[in-house]
């Protein structure tokens, strides 16, 4: 007999939204499992603090619990506009510590009690494929073009405050974040259909 | 605009796709986006390379204690939305029964026997709703008193223009020509009402023709409506400078 967790699990991400919207836990918990870990993982490597990436991933996800029917197909994918909630609470928590500097490095493994999450489907393995792709064209990029691209999208500085941080023109910090942003946008073009 | 000032927006979008524009120059961008279909382009074309950096962080499994938490919190939340939706239906069904006891207590008259009658004052009901909603349906005007319906605008081209139709004390603000949000953002409506403003509920946001609706519950005593560009899942006040605002007279 299939229970409805098991229904839940062969749902597409864009089917699970509006279930979520009638208040079904299974949905949620199917969502959950699906892009907890990434959400996690990008609240810590934003935050660089355990509890903080926790409150943040908790309160992203409850929002969206409360309020899954506002997703919009039309504007990406479940998983990107996910990761859009948790990344902008993330740099809310991290504005509102006013004078402290987000944590730029992700070398703390012993603070991670884990393994990388299984590949459980085809989709979570092209997303796998995905990733190595923007990981190979962020490492190829310039060290300068990198290094504004990961201020402004793991760090949430504006680009004023870049160009201040690094001692540079304002324009050569834009110049710099369109460069390395049309590399990575040119690598992902290129990749497998 | 000439051909620098163009080129200076251009630069500029790659760090709004990026969130890393400065706050000031936000709303700024987005009214130019709003009439340039070149650096409209130019952020659908990069947003999916912003997309994607979450990706680059290497996924590990959360601590367990997060889920455990957050499903703590999910059951809790759905058990009280079951109760209120219980509660809701039996003051539902206690507001039609006592007017319904009332009426028939008050037939008990020449010297007819309470039951009988309410039987039958039950037949009465079933044929008159019948009747009632046949009529109701057949286009007739004996309803209610119509609802009053009345429009207001503002914005002009290529700006975003924004309508407001309200229809007795509801409203359904519809706006165009709104740019491409970036990641991460939504619309919200605001409405005040003397001299508060206060959030309307449910974020919305434009689709690919650059148009936008949502639902105005209560546009009671409501003097102006308003429409800030928000990060994914609203605020309690706007953090940005109206894309739109409408007065309501």
């Amino acid at each position: 007999m299939t229970t409805r967790r098991q229904k839940a699990e062969r749902l597409a991400d864009e089917e699970l939204m509006p279930r979520i919207g009638r208040k079904d836990t299974e949905a949620f918990e199917v969502f959950y499992d699906r892009h907890g870990g990434v959400a996690w993982s990008l609240a810590y490597r934003i935050l660089g603090e355990r509890g903080a990436a926790e409150d943040c991933v908790q309160e992203a996800f409850i929002s969206i619990w409360r309020n899954g029917g506002r997703f919009d197909p039309t504007r990406g994918s479940v998983r990107s506009w996910t990761l859009s909630i948790v990344r902008n609470r993330a740099i809310d928590v991290l504005r509102s510590k006013a004078g402290k500097a987000p944590k730029m490095t992700f070398d703390d493994d012993a603070i991670l009690e884990s393994r990388p999450a299984e590949e459980r489907t085809e989709e979570e393995a092209m997303r796998h494929e995905t990733a190595t792709e923007v990981r190979g064209a962020l490492s190829q990029l310039p060290g300068e073009q990198s290094k504004v691209i990961q201020l402004a999208y793991f760090g949430g500085f504006s680009q004023s405050e870049i160009a201040t941080m690094l001692d540079l023109p304002l324009g050569t910090v834009k110049g710099r974040m369109r460069l390395g942003l049309e590399k990575i946008r040119g690598e992902l073009a290129e990749g497998p259909a | 605009m000439n051909a620098n000032d163009h080129d200076r927006r251009l630069e500029e979008v790659a760090a709004y796709a990026l969130g890393a524009l400065d706050p000031g120059q936000v709303v700024e961008l987005e009214q130019h986006l709003a009439a340039c279909s070149r650096c409209q382009e130019e952020l659908q074309w990069l947003s999916p390379a912003v997309r994607a950096l979450p990706e680059t962080v290497e996924p590990r499994t959360p601590p367990s204690a997060l889920k455990r938490r957050l499903m703590a919190e999910v059951h809790a939340d759905a058990a009280a939305e079951a109760r209120r939706a219980r509660g809701e239906e039996r003051r539902q069904r206690a507001e039609t029964r006592p007017g319904l006891g009332e009426w028939l207590r008050g037939l008990n008259v020449g010297g007819l026997t309470w039951k009988p009658l309410a039987g039958l004052a039950l037949v009465v009901i079933v044929i008159a709703g019948g009747i009632g909603y046949a009529v109701g349906n057949g286009g007739g005007s004996g309803g209610g008193p119509e609802a009053s319906v009345s429009t207001f605008r503002s914005g002009r081209a290529p700006g975003v223009l924004a309508e407001v139709r309200r229809e007795g004390s509801t409203g359904r603000l519809q706006l165009e020509n709104v740019p491409p949000l970036a990641d991460g953002r939504v619309l919200e409506a605001w409405v005040q009402r003397d001299g508060t403003v206060e959030p309307v509920k449910g974020l919305f946001a434009p689709d690919h023709r650059g148009e936008a609706t949502t639902t105005i519950a209560d546009l009671g005593g409501v003097d102006l409506v308003m429409v800030t560009v928000e990060p994914a899942g609203g605020t309690r006040a706007p953090t940005s400078a109206p894309i739109a605002s409408v007065r309501i007279d």
